[in-house]
C-alpha cells in the first residue's frame, strides 16, 4: 500500500527528524531531500514508514527484538531501490543512506558498507 | 611513547584508511607483544590468525561480517582473529611450568618443584580444571584476553587505530579451518586511522569509586586527585569525549566513505 498521507506526518519519520537533531546537534538541512528519498523508498515496496520499521522488529517473550529476517529484506530492497535510480553510484548511495539513516534512528541496527 | 600515553591515546578506532596497508614489521611488533603477556602456568593459551583483508577472497570475507562490525571490517586493512587454544593444558602436562622452574622463575623459595609439578600440580589441579569446561574457558579466556589487550595496546604504540570486535564463533571456525578445540575470541582490527587519533576524545567511564572498593566490597578505593593531575600531565587521562568538532568530524567520515548519518 502506498502511503496514506505524506510521510512526514508518520511518527517514525518525527522520531528520525528528532534522532538526526540530537545526533547532530542541528535540525537537517538536507531534510527535503531526505524525505524525497524515504516517499521514493516507500512507493517501491509499498509500504508505509511506520510499517517498514514495524517489520524489522519482533516482540518475542524476552521483549522487543530486531527482525533478522525483517531487517535482511529491508536492506536488500534499499540496496536494490537505489541501484534503480538515476544518476551516478553516488548520488544513489546518498538516497539509499536517507533510507538506512531513517531505520537506523528508529533503532534499527543496519551498515551500508562503503557507498562513496 | 611512554607507556602512560600509549593506555591515554587508546580509543576504540572504526574507521580506517582502507587502502593503506599495515607493515610486515609492526604486524610481527603486535604478535610479539602478546606472545609475551602474563600468563597463567605458562600455558600460553592464545593463538592469532593473521588475515590482511584484500587477500582474502571475497565470500570469505562476506562470511566473516556481523551486523555490527561488517563496515569496520571493510574497512580495517587487518584483522588477526585470536583463539583460545583449550587443548594446550593436556598437550604440555606442565613441562612450561617446569620451565620456568629451570630458569629460576619459580623457585624453592615459593615452594616451586619439578616434583610438584609432575605429582600434584599437573594431575590434580591442570587435568581435572581441563575437565569442567564451565570454569576452565572462562579462566583461559581471560588469560588470553590480556594477551589481546597487550597486542592492542602494541598497535598504539606502532603508531596504528585498533579496535576489538567479537566476531561469530562457528563461521569463524569454519572459514578458518581451525582445530576442534581452538575456541574463536575476539578480531583484532588494525589499520591506520582515519579519524583523528583523539577520536573524539577519552572515551566515558564510570566514576572510580563505583569500580574498585579497598579491603572489602562497598569502601570505594579513595582517588587521590593529585594523582590524576599526575597522569593528565603524563597523557594517561584526557580530555573527555566528546572533544569539540566531533560531530563535524563524523560528518567528514561519512561523508568520505558515503555512510548513513
Amino acid at each position: 500500500m502506498p502511503p496514506s498521507k505524506p510521510v512526514q506526518e508518520f511518527e517514525t519519520v518525527r522520531t528520525w527528524f528528532q534522532g538526526l537533531r540530537q545526533q547532530w546537534g542541528e535540525d537537517p538541512n538536507d531534510w527535503d531531500q531526505r524525505l524525497e528519498a524515504l516517499a521514493g523508498f516507500c512507493g517501491f515496496v509499498e509500504k508505509d514508514p511506520d510499517t517498514v520499521i514495524k517489520e524489522c522488529v519482533r516482540e518475542s517473550e524476552a521483549g522487543k527484538r530486531i527482525s533478522v529476517k525483517g531487517r535482511r529484506f529491508y536492506n536488500d530492497k534499499i540496496a536494490e531501490w537505489q541501484a534503480s535510480l538515476p544518476g551516478d553510484r553516488s548520488a544513489q548511495g546518498r538516497a539509499g543512506n536517507a533510507v538506512r539513516s531513517f531505520l537506523i534512528h528508529n533503532g534499527i541496527f543496519i551498515q551500508s558498507g562503503l557507498q562513496a | 611513547m611512554e607507556f602512560k600515553q600509549v593506555v591515554g591515546r587508546r580509543r576504540s578506532i572504526r574507521f580506517f584508511e582502507p587502502d593503506k596497508q599495515v607493515e610486515r614489521e609492526k604486524i610481527q611488533t603486535i604478535l610479539e607483544a602478546a606472545r609475551l603477556a602474563s600468563c597463567a602456568v605458562n600455558a600460553q593459551w592464545l593463538r592469532a590468525i593473521v588475515v590482511e583483508r584484500d587477500k582474502l577472497p571475497k565470500e570469505k570475507l562476506d562470511q566473516l561480517k556481523t551486523p555490527v562490525a561488517a563496515l569496520t571490517l571493510d574497512l580495517a586493512p587487518l584483522h588477526i582473529y585470536f583463539f583460545c587454544d583449550l587443548g594446550v593444558v593436556n598437550r604440555i602436562k606442565g613441562e612450561r611450568l617446569k620451565e620456568l622452574v629451570d630458569v629460576g622463575a619459580l623457585a624453592p623459595t615459593h615452594g616451586w618443584s619439578h616434583k610438584f609439578v609432575d605429582d600434584f600440580v599437573y594431575p590434580q589441579i591442570l587435568k581435572p580444571m581441563t575437565e569442567n569446561l564451565q570454569g576452565y574457558l572462562p579462566a583461559a579466556a581471560a588469560d588470553c584476553g590480556g594477551a589481546a589487550h597487550i597486542a592492542l595496546l602494541t598497535a598504539f604504540e606502532e603508531g596504528l587505530g585498533a579496535c576489538l570486535n567479537t566476531p561469530n564463533p562457528g563461521l569463524v571456525k569454519r572459514v578458518f579451518n581451525v582445530p576442534d578445540d581452538w575456541v574463536p575470541l575476539w578480531v583484532l582490527l588494525v589499520g591506520y586511522p582515519a579519524e583523528s587519533w583523539e577520536a573524539g576524545g577519552q572515551r566515558p567511564r564510570p566514576p572510580f569509586e563505583e569500580l574498585y572498593f579497598e579491603g572489602e566490597y562497598g569502601t570505594p578505593f579513595a582517588r587521590d586527585e593529585k594523582v590524576v593531575e599526575r597522569l593528565r600531565g603524563a597523557g594517561m587521562i584526557q580530555a573527555p569525549a566528546p572533544l569539540p568538532g566531533r560531530t563535524e568530524e563524523l560528518r567528514e567520515l561519512a561523508r568520505r566513505f558515503g555512510l548513513p548519518e
